[in-house]
């Protein structure tokens, strides 16, 4: 009895290691891709370990693709153009794809593995994306929610963007997040000072990095980031401007308004800004003295609930409320927007009722 | 009541890492059934629906839209944020469709409390009665949605 259960056992032990053994062995060969390699944008080569995924793999090259998730599929950012055979779309993808896509062949980098020989298109400004190690050399209050956090370059020393531009700040694992994760901010300094990053950072309940700005870093700590990304940026022609931003999205704007200071772009602009209270106004003197800097550019701000403590005499209501009276005609206008799709799309419906042509309305929506 | 292979399925993409970095189910370790039973059961005793629970965040959050981003006062006694941040989710009970990461903060002036929820949340409730798991960072607690809503029964 004893020594057939103890068949029974060493029979039932022998089959686990066999299986385990087919399963390393399987691993290692059919699992195992080799190199594999990418071909970009029919110039770039590169030869890579196969079979993880083609954001995860470009990346490792430092090639960086936007994305905000992490590479979880839960932004839908990283779509690239593969122009050779990968197979069918996986369902994850789906959800992002829109038909038009399809029949490109767009798909989501963090979704798909690299297996075999793979051709993609990718914008070419990616290749100046680069990852940057950098300090916190300053933390500010700008309001009660909002921070501003000035990163000095470390490695490598000077960053080149166009003002208006984003790029990825790599919040690391901590008590609200078991890995690292990437988020999107604009620039607010002007490219000129190649040597720092300044970010505008609002709260969000719960957000993984905005609770990481707001309660861990300190000035001295280092933050990796990437980019710059974006479409975001002052269109060069000699329109006259709108801006109009809500909270944060007064990041870009104000980068793109130092610019143009700094430039000497001397186009009439104005930019309405609107905000709840003057608990949520910032920024004043900076933009008062850009009205000294750019003699055609007024700076609009407007409160949609003025506290009567408040005695605030400017401009009242909500900002397409503001934009509704300000602007007469719009057909010689060009408008930069930024701040939430709300706003974004409440106001676009307002220049375009005021006859603004949409293809010359340019905005950076946080979504 | 037993959980069925398909809620075992849904569960699995509940888990961290699948769809959001923290999943849907805190710390706990209970089946998904058991969860939404004991939170159908908190619904049942204040004697309102999910769906009515559902439509009155969406009354809400439309409300709080007019502030584009900004709190903005609805009567009788709320100010409402409703922010938005990059990205979208897809379901995971697998409805079609993917929504957007859309936060709308209530705060109930009267109460002096506040409750924030998502447009997932909204749909999560509405339409699968599921609150997220205890000790998930974005987990509702159907009582305190009632009473910062003011949620009341519909009487016949």
């Amino acid at each position: 009895m004893l020594s057939s259960f103890l068949i029974a056992v060493i029979a039932m032990c022998g089959l686990a290691t066999f299986l385990a053994l087919l399963m390393v062995i399987a691993d290692l060969t059919v699992g195992n891709y080799g190199e594999v390699k990418i071909t970009i944008n029919d110039e770039t080569e590169m030869t890579v370990e196969g079979g993880k995924p083609l954001l995860s793999t470009l990346m490792g090259e430092k090639l960086f693709i936007p994305s905000a998730c992490g590479g979880r599929g839960s932004c839908g950012f990283c779509k690239v153009k593969v122009v050779s055979d990968i197979g069918d779309y996986v369902a994850t993808e789906l959800p992002w794809i829109t038909e038009e896509e399809k029949k490109e062949n767009i798909r989501l980098s963090c979704q798909i593995k690299v297996k075999k020989d793979l051709a993609i298109r990718i914008p070419e400004e990616l290749f100046n994306v680069k990852e940057y190690r950098t300090r916190v050399e300053r933390i500010r209050d700008l309001t009660y929610d909002i921070k501003e956090v000035t990163l000095k370059l470390i490695d490598p020393s000077e960053i080149k963007f166009r003002a208006g531009q984003y790029i990825q700040f790599q919040t690391p694992e901590y008590e609200l997040s078991s890995e690292s994760v990437y988020r999107a901010y604009s620039c607010s300094s002007v490219p000129s000072r190649k040597d720092i990053v300044e970010l505008e950072i609002r709260l969000v309940p719960n957000g993984i990095c905005t609770t990481y700005v707001f309660e861990h870093i300190k000035e001295g700590d280092e933050v990796t980031i990437n980019g710059p990304y974006g479409e975001f940026f002052l269109r060069d022609t000699d329109a006259e401007i709108v801006f109009i931003a809500g909270g944060s999205g007064m990041a870009p704007i104000k980068s793109i308004l130092l610019d143009m200071a700094e430039k000497g772009i001397d186009r009439k602009a104005t930019y309405f800004f609107g905000a709840r209270t003057t608990r949520d106004l910032f920024l004043l003197d900076e933009m008062r003295e850009l009205e000294k800097r750019l003699p055609r550019f007024s700076f609009v701000p407007a409160l949609s609930a003025p506290a009567e403590e408040d005695k605030w005499s400017g401009e009242s209501g909500l900002i397409t409320e503001v934009l509704d009276r300000h602007l007469k005609d719009g057909n010689h206008l060009e408008a930069y927007l930024c701040g939430s799709p709300g706003m974004i799309d409440a106001s676009v419906e307002v220049l375009t009722k005021k006859g603004l042509q949409e293809e010359l309305i340019f905005y950076d929506k946080f979504a | 009541m037993k959980q069925t292979v398909q809620m075992d399925r849904i569960q699995e993409k509940m888990q961290p890492g699948v769809y959001t970095r923290d999943g849907f189910l805190g710390t706990d370790r209970r089946k998904l059934i058991d969860i939404l039973i004991e939170d159908d059961e908190a619904v049942k005793r204040m004697d309102l629906t999910h769906r009515q629970i559902a439509d009155r965040m969406i009354g809400l959050r439309d409300a709080g839209m007019r502030g584009l981003g900004e709190f903005i006062n609805v009567e009788p006694h709320y100010e409402i944020r409703v922010i938005s941040v990059r990205g979208k989710l897809p379901c995971p009970f697998g409805d079609p469709g993917i929504f957007p990461k859309t936060n709308t903060v209530v705060r109930n002036t009267k109460l002096d409390r506040e409750v924030t929820f998502t447009d997932m949340h909204i749909h999560m409730v509405g339409s699968h009665g599921f609150y997220e798991g205890k000790g998930s960072p974005f987990r509702l607690e159907p009582a305190e949605l009632a009473e910062v809503l003011d949620i009341e029964p519909i009487r016949e």
